[in-house]
This record gives C-alpha cells, structure tokens and sequence, in this order.
C-alpha cells in the first residue's frame, strides 16, 4: 500500500495535467467567482420617472426613491414612449409613472396611484426596483396617515404618534443578503467534488493511454485491488489537504463570507464527502479512455449539479425525479451540509441525515469501483491465461 | 480545381462526418449532453415559481389577536406552516437543520401591549443562505405583517367612532407593478433562457477544440493539411462544416424547445431570433477556434474553453448585473458569445423592441466569426508540425 502510495504520488506529481486540476482548480475558481459577485448586493439600478403630476408630492416621492441605495433615478421624460426608448436603449431598466392627481388624491384622502414598469431580464433589478418603492412608498404613506390622523382625530394616541406596531426583519445565515454570499459556499463544494472527480478520472484516462500505446503500464504495482484503492485515496488526500485548506478557511476570509461552524465538525462531515467523490471519480475512470476526453464529458456536469444542488432552485419545489437524482449526487448532501454548518451554525448532529447520507453514498461508489476493478482484472488475467495456453500449443 | 477522391474540400468534409460519427464521444458532446440539459433545465423549474416555503411560526402570546396572524401567515400561498415550535431557540434549531427557511417570531404580551400602547416588536428571521426561497418567505411575511397591522388600525380607528372608508387612510400611496414580459415572475423563463445558450456556447468551444487538438495529438493534422492542398482555410472549414450543421440544428432546435414547446415568452420576430441562434453557433466556434489557434494544445486549449465555458455562466451576467460588479471584471462580460446572445434574446423576445436597439449585438457576432482568421497562421504552422505534450 505504500509503494502504491508513492508510486501514485509520484504519477501525479509528473503529470501537468492533473496537477492543474488539484492545484490550479481549487486555487483559482473561487478567487475568480468570488470577484465576479464580490459586490454583493445589486445598487443604483437605472430607472426614468415620467411625472405627470409635477406636484412637491410627487418630487418628493422621486426623491426619495432616488434615495434609496437600490435605485437611481437617471431623469425624467416627458411620457411612456420617451421613457420606453430610454428603456430600448438599455439605459434603463425601469420606469415610474406618476399619474397626474397624485398630490390630488393625497388630498382628498383617496388613494394616489402609481404605476412601476420593470424590465424582467434579470430577477436582481426588478427585486432592487420593488424593495426601493416599497419602501418609500411605505413610508410616506406612514407619514400622510399619522398626518390625517391628527387631524381627524386627536385622540387617538397610539397611532398619532408613529407605528403603533414595530415590524422588524432579520437575516439569517447571510446577514448582508448578498449574492456572493449565498452562491460562494455552495460553489466551493462544487469545485471541490468536480476537482476530485476531474482529476481522478484524468488519471485513469493516463493509465488507459499508456495501456493502449505501449501494452502495459509501467507504473502499475502488483498489489491488492483494495490495497491499490486504498493508496490511491490516501494519496489524492494528502495532495487535496492544502487546496481544500485555502478553500474553506482563506477563499471565506478574504471576501468576507459567514464562517459560523467549528472546523473540526466540518471537517469530519467533508470526509465522507471526499470519500465518495473518490468513488465517483474511480467510476468515471472506466468511461474515460482519453484524458482529455473528461473535459468534453464531465465540464457540463458542473452546472447540472449545481442546479440539482438546490441552492438556487429549492428541493421542495422539485420534479420528484429530478429531486431522486439529486440524492445520489454526493454534492447535493455536502452542499446543503455545509451549507447549514457554515452559514447558520449548525452542529455535526442538526446535520446527522446529510452526513449519514454521504457515508451511505461513499460505501456504495468505492464497493461499485472496487467491484468494477477486480472484475476487470479477472478479465485481465483470464486473457492472459488465454494468450499464453495459446502461445503454449502453438 | 484539382479534386481526386481522397483530397479537396469535399474529402475533407467526408472524413470529418465520419469521425463525428464513429466516435461516442461526439454522440455524447453534441447530441446527448445538451439535449439533456435543455430538459434538464426547463423541466427543473416547470412550476415556475416555488411557492409553499416551509416556514414556522412561533406564537409567544396565544392570544386571540396571535392566533389571527397564524391563521392569515398559514393561508398565504407562498408559505407552508411546517410548524409551530414553543421558543425561539427551537425554531432556530429546526432552521439549522433545513426543515423550514424562516419564521415569524410573536412577542409575549402581544395583544396586550398592543392595545395598551406599548408598541409590541413584531420580529421575522428568514435565512438568507437560501436566496431565492427566503427571499419569497420575506415578502410572503412582510404583507402578513402589514396585514396585520392594517387590522388593528382599523379597529382602534372603529373605537373611536371612524367609520369612514379606512382603506385609503392606512394606504395612502399605492404604486402597483408591472414585470415586463413576465409577469408571473417566471423563474424558469429567466433562467433557462440564458443557461441553455450558455450550455451550447461551452459544448460547442468544447468540440471544436476536441476535434481539432484530437489532429494534431496524433498527427494526423499533416495528413489533413495535405488534403487540404495546403490551405489551412480549407482544412479547417471542411473539418469544421459538419459540426456547424449539426450545431445550428440543434440551436434551432432549442429556440423552438423554449419559445415554442415552453411558451416562454416571445414577442418579437421568430426570423431575427433565428439569425441570432445561427450566428450564435457560429461566434461559438469562432471563439472556439480562436481559443486553439492561440494555443494549439489539446489539453490547454481544452482547459481554456471549459474555463471560459464555465465562467460564462457568471460572467455573462445572466443573475448579477453587469453594472454591479466590480469595472475591471465587468469588462470580461463583453468577451463571451453568449452574452449577446442573452441580450437579444431580452430585446427580441422577452421585450420585443425593435431590431435597430439590437444591432450592436448582432454585430458582435461577427467580431467573434473574424476572430480566428487573424491567429490562422499559427495553426497553420501547429498542423504541419504537430507536437504532443501531456
């Protein structure tokens, strides 16, 4: 077990490829992710007012939605199609039309409509767009209430003087509520099971291009299957410690992300975790005949488990096959673990299910590969006595 | 033109369909991966929105007042009432162990204070580690609280002897939304309509430089070149030419799996929308092929492409705006196919503008078609003299 051990190091250490995977993979994608969201919280999304009311009211209104760290209010056009074409031409993405009778109907305690028309190309926009008028719609309305309170009535006390009933929010997990925050932790898992699977597979693609081009391989070692697994596994461990180092404690430290869990838990629940993209990887190396052939097949999977994850689309609110998929992915379990242990706190024990799963998940790949392999070498060895009972009567 | 059966454009054409043919892997890289995917995708996110969120209420007070916002939170369709833990401790812990995403905390001695005067803290945590789900619950909670507000307003104004219409009174400015182009909020609509290009764009680079490193791997690229006559053009658009048909049926084929099939939205012209798919496929490989004439590399050139691939994904910008993120990485959003393609798609589909707003887009494509055609003589130069490095 050693010797496969050092002998896999040493196939590793020679191989530029899979050195850029385990290295250059864990390093470089979250620092790059991480800046493409760093800024978080989408603010001064465009937007153009058509005022047809032209009252304080309704300037003030603008004002202070202009206020809003969300919104920016880029200028005024004198109608829709003026404000549509600014629109055309993606100068804005947004536009608040105030009717004429704003103030009015303030006035003549009715109430005073107006009329927001977003564009939906992105979610984020038209969320920062709902968020700033809501609130200064809110607000003002708040203010004109008390106002015609008192003078309607002066009695009544409770309400005359401000929000009789406080309505306080709190973030949980991502306190900023921004997207890097949310998207990054999850990203990580990802890039750590593609990385192992990637580069595990990339190996087995070497070894079969040197099975096909000279017959043999010349770093195999006669050992146990599972004796040749398990050095394997250790080997790509040791290699994986520092990548997955920088992972969870620096990538988090410099963009500011939530590091909530103890470390040593998170540790012991990736474990499994790591385990069982081993064997997933271990599967894959049977499909690859080619190195580079993971590339054209497993890149694409990247954003299928994403998706599968859950992270941006809720288990919940699944199709109940794609849901069923999703479990055997090991990402899923890790993401949704880690996750919680990360960014909410969570104990190993509030996590018991996903890492009972994981462990569940890298039995069943490691024993299917190990299967796999000792059939193949079945095969293998019963050719060979083939060959030379052949070469024999000959 | 000097055309004997084994050299010319035409055996070149032959040679390469064959390839695509016999080898799996292209059923798999063209057909298989990404059809997958655009099922995947549109099928992930059928019911559009999740409504339903597992949510849970703790209720301090017990009070009739209490029991009333239960009952209106409970009847919201966006929220699931998983729940209803005694302490704040316990529906923190069952947020940490996922069963629900938030919850909605009412004070001890609510309808007391309330009606004494005492102001009460109405309190709602939603955990924002999962965006999309909490971001729902938040609304979902805020309307409920507002509601609830709305209601015992009302009844201190009744108290009093008001009994005028109170609707404007607790409302007084009231500004109604209006999505463009979704106005059911559609998630799938915006997140297929610019993944499934996305996922296109990187199998498409993929392929192309698969293909063409898979030459000079094993030499095979002199061979080529000299069915080629020597022209490198030749070489390259006959080895290329049947992957650019079979690509441009499958882009059509997606414009009509998600406009047609999916309904999602379409309000411009099918024929501009068309265009953009086929020029699309051919910025595509354009990149793709740029990508390998500047590192005529199997493995580089392969990791380049599912790098740029991937980060597509991000940096084309299809969930955080371009204007938000940082300048110096906000520029990376200008050098991928797909980009365009999304912002067409926004103008001719989603919002149906006129072609003349969309021109600039189309006339990126072209940059990315031309592209190659300035790096050819490297390439040329790798294919006559292959070298392999692992």
């Amino acid at each position: 077990m050693w010797r496969v051990y050092c002998d896999e190091f040493k196939l590793v250490m020679h191989d530029g490829g899979i050195i850029l995977f385990f290295t250059f993979l864990p390093l470089v994608y979250p620092i790059v992710y991480s800046l493409i969201y760093n800024p978080e919280v989408v603010r001064d999304v465009s937007m153009v007012v058509v005022d047809s009311d032209a009252t304080p009211l309704s300037r003030e209104f603008v004002r202070r939605v202009n206020a809003c760290p969300e919104a920016h209010v880029i200028g005024y056009a004198a109608n829709l199609e003026e404000a549509r074409r600014a629109m055309n031409e993606h100068k804005a993405y947004g536009i608040l039309e105030i009717p004429e009778g704003f103030q009015r109907n303030v006035g003549r305690q009715e109430v005073a409509e107006g009329v927001l028309y977003t564009d939906m190309s992105l979610m984020l926009r038209y969320r920062a767009f709902l968020v700033a008028v809501t609130n200064v719609m809110q607000s003002m309305g708040g203010e004109i209430t008390v106002q015609r309170i008192n003078n309607v009535n002066g009695l009544v006390t409770t309400i005359a003087t401000g929000d009789p009933m406080p309505i306080h929010n709190i973030s949980m997990g991502n306190i900023s509520g921004g997207f890097d925050s949310f998207i990054m932790p999850g990203v990580i898992v990802l890039i750590l099971q593609q990385c192992i699977i990637l580069a595990t597979g990339m190996a087995g693609g070497a070894r079969h291009e040197r099975m096909s081009s000279i017959g043999y391989d010349p770093l195999i070692v006669s050992s146990s299957t599972s004796m040749t697994m398990l050095g394997q596994i250790l080997c790509y461990i040791t290699i994986l410690i520092l990548p997955i180092i920088f992972l969870l404690h620096f990538v988090p430290l410099i963009f500011r992300f939530p590091m909530e869990g103890n470390f040593i838990q998170i540790y012991a629940f990736l474990l499994p975790f790591i385990l069982s993209s081993m064997g997933v990887g271990f599967l894959f190396q049977n499909v690859v005949r080619e190195r580079e052939a993971v590339f054209v097949l497993w890149v694409v999977t990247s954003i299928i488990f994403l998706f599968l994850s859950g992270l941006t689309w809720p288990l919940y609110a699944m199709p109940k096959f794609w849901s069923w998929v999703s479990d055997i992915i090991p990402a899923t379990w890790a993401l949704e673990g880690y996750t919680k242990m990360n960014a909410n706190g969570s104990t190993l024990a509030q996590v018991s299910d996903c890492y009972i799963n994981l462990w569940i998940l890298s039995i069943i790949y490691l024993g299917l590969a190990y299967c796999i392999r000792r059939w193949q070498m079945h095969r293998a060895a019963r050719e060979k006595a083939k060959e030379e009972k052949y070469s024999i009567a000959q | 033109m000097y055309n004997s059966d084994n050299t010319g454009f035409r055996a070149i054409f032959r040679r390469s369909v064959l390839q695509l043919v016999r080898r799996p892997i292209y059923w798999v890289g063209i057909l298989l991966l990404p059809l997958f995917c655009f099922i995947f995708l549109t099928s992930l996110m059928e019911s559009g929105l999740p409504t339903q969120v597992p949510a849970a209420i703790v209720d301090k007070d017990g009070s009739k007042l209490s029991r009333e916002i239960s009952q209106t939170l409970a009847s919201m369709q966006m929220v699931k009432v998983e729940a209803s833990p005694e302490s704040f401790s316990q529906a923190r812990h069952l947020m940490q162990e996922g069963k629900i995403f938030g919850y909605f905390l009412i004070p001890d001695n609510y309808e007391a204070d309330l009606l004494a005067g005492r102001k009460p803290n109405i309190t709602f945590y939603t955990n924002m580690t999962y965006f999309v789900p909490a971001s729902l619950l938040f609304k979902t909670f805020k309307t409920t609280a507002l509601y609830s507000k709305a209601g015992v307003a009302m009844q201190i104004l009744q108290s009093v002897g008001d009994t005028g219409d109170v609707a404007p009174l607790l409302q007084p400015i009231n500004i109604s939304s209006r999505p463009i182009g979704n106005p059911w909020l559609n998630y799938g609509v915006y997140l297929a309509n610019s993944f499934v290009p996305c996922v296109l764009q990187l199998m498409i680079m993929l392929v192309t430089c698969f293909s063409l490193g898979q030459e000079t791997k094993y030499g095979s690229s002199v061979q080529l070149m000299r069915m080629a006559h020597g022209s490198v053009v030749r070489a390259v658009s006959g080895k290329l030419l049947p992957q650019t048909i079979v690509w441009m049926v499958i882009a059509i084929f997606m414009e009509v799996w998600l406009f047609k099939y999916n309904h999602y939205p379409m309000h411009g012209s099918w024929g501009w929308m068309t265009l953009s798919q086929v020029m699309f496929v051919l910025a595509a490989q354009g990149m793709g092929l740029f990508i390998f004439c500047v590192l005529p590399n199997l493995r580089l050139s392969l990791s380049v492409s599912a790098l740029i691939g991937i980060l597509s994904f991000s940096i084309a910008a299809f969930s955080f705006p371009v204007e938000s993120m940082y300048g110096s990485i906000a520029i990376f959003s200008w050098i991928v196919p797909t980009r365009y393609n999304f912002l067409i798609y926004i103008d001719q589909a989603l919002n149906g503008i006129h072609i003349y707003y969309s021109r600039i887009w189309f006339a990126a494509y072209i940059v990315f078609m031309v592209l190659p055609f300035t790096m050819l003589w490297r390439l040329k130069r790798n294919l006559l003299r292959p070298v392999y490095s692992p």
